[in-house]
């Protein structure tokens, strides 16, 4: 029986949203690929030609996450008339939104990701670059319409904003206030900042300062520091042998 | 973007700690300096002091901004402890609290109604009309397009103030009059309270809307179904505050109209209703070209005891015939408790009571008051001696009823003298 792209597409989430669920209950290590796939109501096997471990799930869900939020921001219809500082802070409670039905989902990803950079940069490679594809598009649409002037290293700044993010989440994920007011508190003012950088070309001022710092003194003073390539005045001693002799 | 709250707590005590450091300081100087100084000279340089210090607490919520602030102000209508320059400079910046941008009123839209604005609303204006208490007013219509003010409360708020709230006590636990002071934060905290409950304020505004009734006032219809906790709906009044109508040059007899409603709301509430609306804050009031007042924000309504409105004009009556005895009587049965000798008290009367009871009923005997014809302002005038009842230190219980009324008198006179207004204010107090 052949499967359509669509339907296809549809079994994948179900069995995300169910692998959400299970380990949301049971905790990522006492999930098995055996029970989500009852949870989602396909076959033991069937499960596996979507994804072949737990961590594909765990982290496959995250990459529909940020599908979601990507969709979530397209339905905003006057979303292009926001600043960039409301479109990163939109995108940024927009995530938060969407996690909170799974907070201890994200718990889980934070706790098998967050201590060990290797593997979070591996796994988290696609949920990352959906996530700054969606920030670097803010970036440009804001530099192109004049709302910002252009930044240097501009590729940058979309992962940066990805790390900010990621502290946010640990933030979040802390946070006891009611209705996470706190966090919500912290974003307003961070990307008030974060905006207030990329609104005064900050980054590319700080750069030429430095610039001209080095020019201006670091380099004319290297001379002065010694001609540090001059051959020895007598050949070395042989490693470990004859020092007091 | 220049408008930085220091935001944690850590930051926000970094500021008061250097607050804490100069007060105390001025407090060793004061104390150096006493043993040398006379009596008359003595009260001036701790008046000087006070100034100082009052100078300084400003300057440090000035630095904190949003609640704290607010705090300020607040303890300084509920106590008289604050010279009157900082009073003003604290009102003036009443209501400064960040502004919400788009995501934050997306956010709060969606938490407390489980809809974003376009859904809730025919129209919305993301851009606020009016700072609000602890929030923002946004103009909105229904699906109707019945015009709506939507009042935004900003997310955390109440957190904010349960943080700003324990570093005001522990600045002013330093300062001389902290006893005092302290207790005036423990009704601040109650009234912030009920202020952040927007679902009490809607109560409010519903029940003043049922109950005074009076001709060409105008009250706004709380939207039940639009309001929530941090969420206010009513309808939008039509008028403009009173700076912007008093720019619109408006004739003698519009200006007697306005006051004398003002008036009449007044006596209104206070003998109807026993109820008052707010302190007279100009921001409350909106002037309708057709001759209509409207009032808005009923956060912060004061009720009063039958006792009280029943001696009040007693109380005035007296103070009319200057007859010292019943004066003192109305006072101590309103609550006054006075640790005075007779003789004290009887220079009490003459000294503090009379001169101010002269001012406060002058404008009663005259018919009707013109506040614009005078060469010195009447305000003014009245001022010394408002202010000597209100720092007399040996008269406890006194204050909280007696003087928060005084100060809304006061305020209403204020607002008639800068509206240049003619009242008719015989009527309803001596009766």
């Amino acid at each position: 029986m052949k499967v359509s792209k669509k339907e296809k597409a549809k079994t994948r989430q179900r069995i995300l949203q169910a692998a959400s669920d299970v380990i949301i209950e049971k905790g990522f290590k006492s999930a098995s690929m055996r029970e989500i796939a009852r949870r989602a109501e396909v076959g033991d096997a069937t499960i596996y030609n979507y994804f072949t471990t737990k961590e594909q799930l765990l982290y496959g869900y995250c990459e529909e996450k940020q599908d979601a939020v990507a969709d979530a921001l397209k339905q905003i219809k006057d979303f292009h008339e926001y600043s960039l500082r409301e479109q990163l802070q939109q995108l940024t409670e927009t995530e938060l939104a969407l996690w909170l039905p799974d907070r201890e989902f994200l718990a889980e990803v934070f706790e098998l990701t967050f201590y060990s950079p290797v593997s979070s940069a591996v796994n988290l490679a696609g949920t990352r670059k959906r996530f700054t594809h969606m920030v670097e598009d803010m970036i440009d649409a804001a530099i192109e319409a004049g709302e910002i002037p252009d930044q240097p290293y501009r590729e940058l700044l979309a992962p940066l904003y990805w790390d900010y993010f990621t502290g946010i989440l640990g933030y979040w994920l802390k946070d006891d206030s009611e209705g996470y007011a706190n966090t919500s508190q912290l974003v307003d003012r961070s990307v008030e900042l974060i905006a207030m950088v990329l609104h005064t070309g900050m980054i590319g001022k700080t750069l030429d300062l430095f610039s001209f710092m080095f020019r201006s003194h670091v380099s004319r003073h290297l001379k002065e520091l010694g001609e540090y390539t001059a051959p020895w005045q007598k050949a070395k001693r042989r490693f470990m042998e004859g020092k007091d002799e | 973007m220049s408008k930085s709250v220091p935001t944690s707590k850590l930051a926000r005590t970094g500021v008061a700690g250097t607050a804490i450091l100069k007060a105390g300081s001025k407090h060793l100087k004061h104390a150096a300096k006493r043993p040398f100084l006379t009596e008359s000279s003595s009260r001036e340089s701790r008046q000087k002091r006070d100034d100082e210090t009052a100078q300084i607490l400003f300057k440090t919520f000035s630095q904190l901004r949003g609640t704290a602030l607010k705090i300020a102000q607040m303890l300084s209508m509920e106590s008289n402890l604050l010279p009157e320059w900082l009073r003003n400079e604290l009102s003036k910046s009443y209501h400064q609290v960040p502004p919400l941008g788009r995501p934050l009123i997306r956010k709060l839209i969606e938490q407390e109604f489980g809809q974003p604005p376009e859904a809730v609303f025919n129209h919305f204006d993301p851009k606020a009309f009016a700072a609000a208490s602890l929030g923002q007013v946004h103009s909105a219509s229904t699906t109707t397009g019945e015009p709506l003010a939507v009042k935004l409360q900003y997310p955390g708020i109440d957190i904010t103030i349960g943080n700003d709230l324990q570093l005001v006590r522990s600045i002013i636990k330093r300062t001389r009059h902290a006893k005092l002071l302290l207790s005036s934060i423990d009704e601040i905290e109650l009234r912030l309270q009920e202020e952040v409950d927007y679902q009490h304020e809607a109560n409010n505004t519903e029940w003043f809307q049922q109950h005074l009734k009076l001709k060409n006032i105008t009250i706004p219809l709380v939207h039940r179904d639009l309001s929530s906790k941090r969420i206010l709906t009513t309808t939008r009044l039509a008028g403009v505050h009173l700076e912007q109508w008093l720019q619109q040059s408006p004739s003698q007899q519009q200006r007697n109209h306005f006051g004398q409603l003002l008036y009449d709301v007044f006596v209104n509430s206070f003998y109807g209703l026993h109820a008052l609306h707010a302190d007279p804050n100009p921001g409350n009031y909106l002037f309708n070209s057709n001759g209509e007042l409207g009032l808005v924000d009923f956060g912060c309504v004061r009720y009063y005891s039958a006792d009280f409105v029943k001696l009040i004009p007693k109380l005035l009556r007296a103070y009319q015939s200057k007859d010292a005895q019943a004066v003192i009587a109305t006072y101590q049965k309103l609550g006054m408790v006075a640790d005075m000798s007779e003789a004290e008290l009887q220079s009490f009367y003459e000294n503090t009571l009379q001169p101010f009871g002269d001012w406060l009923t002058k404008p009663f005997k005259a018919g009707s008051f013109d506040f614009s014809s005078r060469s010195a302002s009447y305000t003014e005038e009245g001022w010394m001696s408002f202010k000597n009842l209100a720092n007399v230190k040996k008269i406890n219980s006194l204050a909280n009823e007696f003087i928060y009324f005084d100060r809304t008198f006061f305020g209403l006179y204020q607002i008639f003298e800068r509206m240049g207004a003619t009242i008719n204010m015989e009527h309803a107090w001596l009766d």
